[in-house]
C-alpha cells in the first residue's frame, strides 16, 4: 500500500515544485531585466565588456536584451506555452554562462552584468565567474525541471487546457 | 451479439472520440500559445531596439573647444599625448589624480605631454538617479568652454560625493564653478545641461574604443596600467611617457 502511493504522491506534488519553479525562474528574469531596462546605455557597455562583438552589435544586445528577459519573466509568470518558454530561458542562460565562462578563460576583469549594469571592475574588486556561474546553473535547473514537468498551477496553460 | 455488448463498444468509441478532441485541444493549445510566446518575444526585442535607435538622434550640442573627434579637452602643448578618460563619480580616479596628478601638471608646464580629458559617465548609477557622473562632466564642459577646464576638474575632485550619494546637486557645481572663476554663462549651461547629451556621446567613443574603465590612461595611443590591470603607480605612468618621448 505505501509503496504504491509514493509515486502517486510525488505525481500530484509535480505540478506544485513546477509552479515554483515557474514563479522563481519568473522573478528571476524580471528582476535581471529590470534592473538593466532602466540605463541601456549602460547594459551595453556591460555587454561591451565582454569583449566579444564590436560596440554596436554590443548596444544593440544591450538594448534588446533586458525587454527580451522582462518579456520572457512575464510569460513565465503567466505561465503561457510553459516548456516553450523555459527553453527559450534555457538558452539564453547556457549563451549567459558561455559568456561568462569565455571572460574567466581570458582572463578579463569584469563584473558578469547579470544583476546589475556591469562593466570592468576597478580597484580592489574581484571577479566571481565561479559564484555566477553556479548561480546561473541553478536557474537552468529550474529551467530544466519546467521543460521537463511544464504543468503546473495557476498557469494560463492550465487555464486553456481546462484543468483546474 | 447482445445489447449490454454494444452499449459498451458505444461507450468505448465516445471515450476514444473525446481523447482524440482533448489531444486536438491540447495540440490547438500549444500550437496558438507558441506563437504567442515566440511573437511577444519579438516585439519586446524590436522595442529595445526602437528605443536604441532613437536615443540617437537627439541634437548633441559639442563644446567648441573639444579636441578628438570633439570628445576631449587638451590641456598643455607637449610632444607626447596621454589620453585620460575618467568619471567624476570615480575613487580611482581621485586616487589617481591625488597620486599621479602632480607629476602631469609638471609634465605640462615642462611642454613634455598634451593631456586629452575625456570626462565620460559610466556612474550614474552610483548617485541615487541624480545622474552625477552626467552632470559633473557636463558641468566640466561648460568650464573648458569658458577656458577653465583644468581648474575645473581639479576641484571637482577636491569635493568628489561619496559614491552612492545624491553626488554635488547644480547649485554646489555652480558655486565650484565660481570659486575658479567661472561665471554667469557657466551657471546657466550647467542649468540648462548643455554638454550633458554630450558627454553620453563621450562615453559611447569611450566604449567604441574597447575601453571598460575609469580611470583608462593612454600614453600616445597604448594603454598603461599596472600589474594585473590594476592603477599604474606614477612611476609607470612616467616610464611609459619617457619612452614614448623617445
Amino acid at each position: 500500500m505505501d509503496l504504491r502511493q509514493q509515486p502517486s504522491r510525488l505525481a500530484a506534488a509535480w505540478p506544485w515544485i513546477s509552479t515554483l519553479a515557474r514563479l522563481g525562474l519568473a522573478a528571476v528574469f524580471l528582476i535581471a531585466g529590470g534592473l538593466k531596462v532602466t540605463d541601456l546605455a549602460a547594459s551595453a557597455r556591460a555587454v561591451n565588456a565582454y569583449d566579444l562583438m564590436s560596440y554596436d552589435t554590443a548596444k544593440v544586445i544591450g538594448a534588446v536584451q533586458p525587454f527580451l528577459e522582462i518579456a520572457l519573466g512575464l510569460l513565465l509568470l503567466i505561465g503561457i506555452a510553459t516548456r516553450l518558454s523555459a527553453a527559450i530561458a534555457a538558452v539564453l542562460l547556457v549563451i549567459f554562462i558561455a559568456g561568462i565562462i569565455s571572460a574567466w578563460t581570458r582572463g578579463l576583469q569584469i563584473d558578469c552584468g547579470c544583476f546589475s549594469k556591469g562593466g570592468e571592475l576597478t580597484g580592489g574588486r574581484t571577479a566571481q565567474y565561479g559564484l555566477d556561474i553556479l548561480r546561473d546553473v541553478g536557474f537552468l535547473a529550474l529551467a530544466g525541471i519546467l521543460i521537463w514537468k511544464p504543468r503546473s498551477k495557476f498557469s494560463l496553460d492550465g487555464v486553456l487546457l481546462g484543468e483546474r | 451479439m447482445s445489447k449490454g455488448n454494444r452499449g459498451r463498444d458505444r461507450s468505448a468509441a465516445k471515450r476514444i472520440v473525446e481523447q482524440q478532441k482533448a489531444a486536438e485541444r491540447r495540440r490547438r493549445v500549444t500550437i496558438w500559445t507558441s506563437v504567442g510566446v515566440v511573437a511577444v518575444l519579438l516585439i519586446a526585442g524590436l522595442i529595445g531596439w526602437g528605443v536604441i535607435a532613437n536615443q540617437n538622434k537627439g541634437d548633441v550640442d559639442t563644446p567648441s573647444v573639444a579636441v578628438d573627434d570633439g570628445t576631449a579637452f587638451a590641456v598643455g602643448s607637449g610632444p607626447v599625448t596621454v589620453d585620460v578618460y575618467e568619471d567624476f563619480m570615480c575613487p580611482i580616479c581621485h586616487e589617481f589624480e591625488q597620486q599621479t596628478g602632480p607629476t602631469i601638471a609638471q609634465m605640462v608646464t615642462d611642454k613634455k605631454v598634451t593631456v586629452r580629458y575625456h570626462p565620460v559617465s559610466i556612474l550614474d548609477r552610483a548617485s541615487n538617479g541624480t545622474k552625477y557622473s552626467t552632470r559633473s562632466a557636463g558641468a566640466a564642459a561648460a568650464a573648458a568652454v569658458d577656458g577653465k577646464f583644468i581648474e575645473y576638474h581639479n576641484v571637482l575632485f577636491e569635493n568628489q560625493p561619496e559614491e552612492n550619494s545624491d553626488g554635488l546637486d547644480d547649485a554646489k557645481l555652480i558655486e565650484l564653478g565660481k570659486s575658479v572663476g567661472l561665471g554667469d554663462s557657466f551657471a546657466s549651461a550647467v542649468n540648462d545641461k548643455t554638454y550633458d547629451s554630450w558627454v553620453t556621446q563621450v562615453t559611447e567613443t569611450f566604449s567604441s574604443r574597447g575601453y571598460n574603465g575609469t580611470p583608462t590612461i593612454v600614453v600616445n595611443g597604448k594603454q598603461v596600467t599596472g600589474p594585473n590591470e590594476t592603477l599604474p603607480t606614477t612611476e609607470i605612468f612616467t616610464q611609459a611617457v619617457t619612452a614614448a618621448a623617445g
